[in-house]
């Protein structure tokens, strides 16, 4: 088997471009999702019970269905209801925060609880508003409890932004799909893809075991 | 918007059919990677460099991968280094157990790793084979302890199942797009998907958060 490189080469700009909008996609997704995902965590923990039903019923649903399906779903399904066609990349972000936000949703709500009650009570003792002693007392130990977890979402987030390849999203993905299929060299190709991805996703994965050695004795109270 | 809803009950028997292969996949693939994961970690554990440096590798490798990524590449790799054909079942079996073997890989060696060394000097002062500490004393228990990361594991791959739809394996995702698009009923069969996975998925996720509850390992 002769393993002949020079297409890769030659569509390097081409895939240069997809890459760049992996990581755009990724970044955005894990901005999004921590956004989203951090009110819907706070909110199941501590928000007026009526909204805690539907909220878990979104987190338990979204942590049932696959991701791909929701993307399928998003663009295809969902602009026949609201009549507004979104661009592939438009609709996957929305997909993946869609679905990233559910388990950022669960880090925080972990996080949240693990910080005992009678630190909460105490707070409330001193005569401190219920949001004031969640934002000074329980916030600022529970987000360095939530550190590692929500490490292991950027390196998820990263490999699901790929499944965004299957509606059409022009990302690193898609494009090495593209060439391979142009150039007749698909294992060269996507041992090439295999490579960048594994470039981006080791340094990220080692550092959150990192953290997670660091960090792992400020979980104990 | 006009729907017609009857598209769904009438390819019902075709998404019954996609559905019982999303199981099978599942079902296998965590078969493979049950004996894959602990033959992993039983390796990266060894004491031959060799051994433990190749379980590492195959486990750092398999974790940093897209999965969509894998199942492609086994797609084209597979006949071509093997001169075999495989059929598009078996290359996303082989895809996902590798994935699976990963993740299990490193959920048996923190299980094995957990089981405090005075068990296994213990078994060595009665004159006990390293082997067969393992086997007798260490496995048994440690395997007990990661049971709800396993159900956890599970979870995430059904889910997973889903991409092997890239590559044309019949099941639940590519069954109900490949009705969609012969129906052009969009809606209506990418709904009936997500319902499906939904109805499957969401005791499956219920059911293992309370096996984590139950049994998971409090500190």
């Amino acid at each position: 088997m002769e393993l002949d490189f020079s297409p890769v080469i030659a569509s390097a700009r081409y895939l240069i471009e997809g890459l760049q909008l992996t990581v755009l996609l990724s970044l955005l997704t894990i901005l999004l999702s921590a956004l989203f995902g951090g009110v819907l965590g706070l909110t199941r923990s501590y928000g007026p019970s009526w909204l805690r039903w539907p909220i878990v019923f979104y987190i338990d649903s979204m942590r049932s269905i696959p991701v791909l399906v929701v993307l399928v779903w998003t663009y295809f399904a969902l602009p026949i209801i609201t009549g507004v066609v979104l661009p592939p990349f438009w609709a996957a972000l929305v997909a993946l925060t869609a679905h990233i936000s559910a388990f950022v949703a669960e880090i925080v709500r972990a996080g949240v609880l693990s910080v005992r009650r009678g630190q909460l009570n105490a707070a409330h003792a001193l005569g401190m508003s219920r949001w004031q002693s969640i934002r000074t007392i329980v916030l600022p130990q529970a987000i360095v409890r939530m550190l590692p977890a929500f490490g292991s979402i950027i390196s998820i987030t990263i490999k699901d932004t790929a499944i965004a390849a299957v509606i059409a999203v022009p990302e690193f993905m898609n494009r090495s799909q593209t060439v391979a299929g142009q150039s007749f060299h698909p294992i060269e190709v996507f041992t090439v893809a295999m490579a960048v991805y594994f470039l981006i996703l080791f340094p990220v994965t080692r550092a959150v075991d990192a953290l997670y050695g660091r960090l792992a004795y400020l979980g104990r109270s | 918007m006009t729907l017609d809803w009857s598209v769904v009950p009438q390819h019902a028997g075709a998404l019954l059919e996609g559905a019982k292969l999303t199981v099978l996949l599942a079902v296998v693939t965590m078969l493979v990677a049950i004996p894959g994961g602990i033959v992993l970690a039983l390796m990266r554990l060894s004491s031959i460099r060799a051994l433990s440096l190749a379980a590492a590798a195959f486990v750092e490798l398999f974790r940093n991968l897209p999965l969509i990524l894998v199942i492609y590449t086994a797609y084209y790799i597979l006949p071509l280094a093997t001169e075999l054909n495989f059929s598009p079942l078996a290359t996303g079996i082989i895809a996902l157990s590798l994935n699976v073997s990963a993740y299990n890989g490193e959920t048996f060696r923190a299980g094995i790793a957990s089981i405090r060394k005075g068990q296994s000097e213990a078994a060595f002062a009665l004159g006990m084979s390293h082997w067969h500490t393992m086997r007798e004393i260490v496995l048994p228990q440690a395997i007990q302890r990661v049971f709800p990361v396993l159900t956890s594991t599970w979870v995430s791959l059904f889910k997973d199942t889903s991409l092997v739809s890239v590559i044309s394996v019949g099941e639940l995702a590519y069954v109900s797009m490949r009705v969609r698009s012969q129906t052009f009923r969009v809606l209506e069969m990418l709904t009936a998907m997500a319902a499906v996975y939904w109805l499957l998925g969401y005791p499956q996720a219920k059911l293992s958060d309370w096996v984590n509850r139950r049994y998971g390992v409090k500190e």
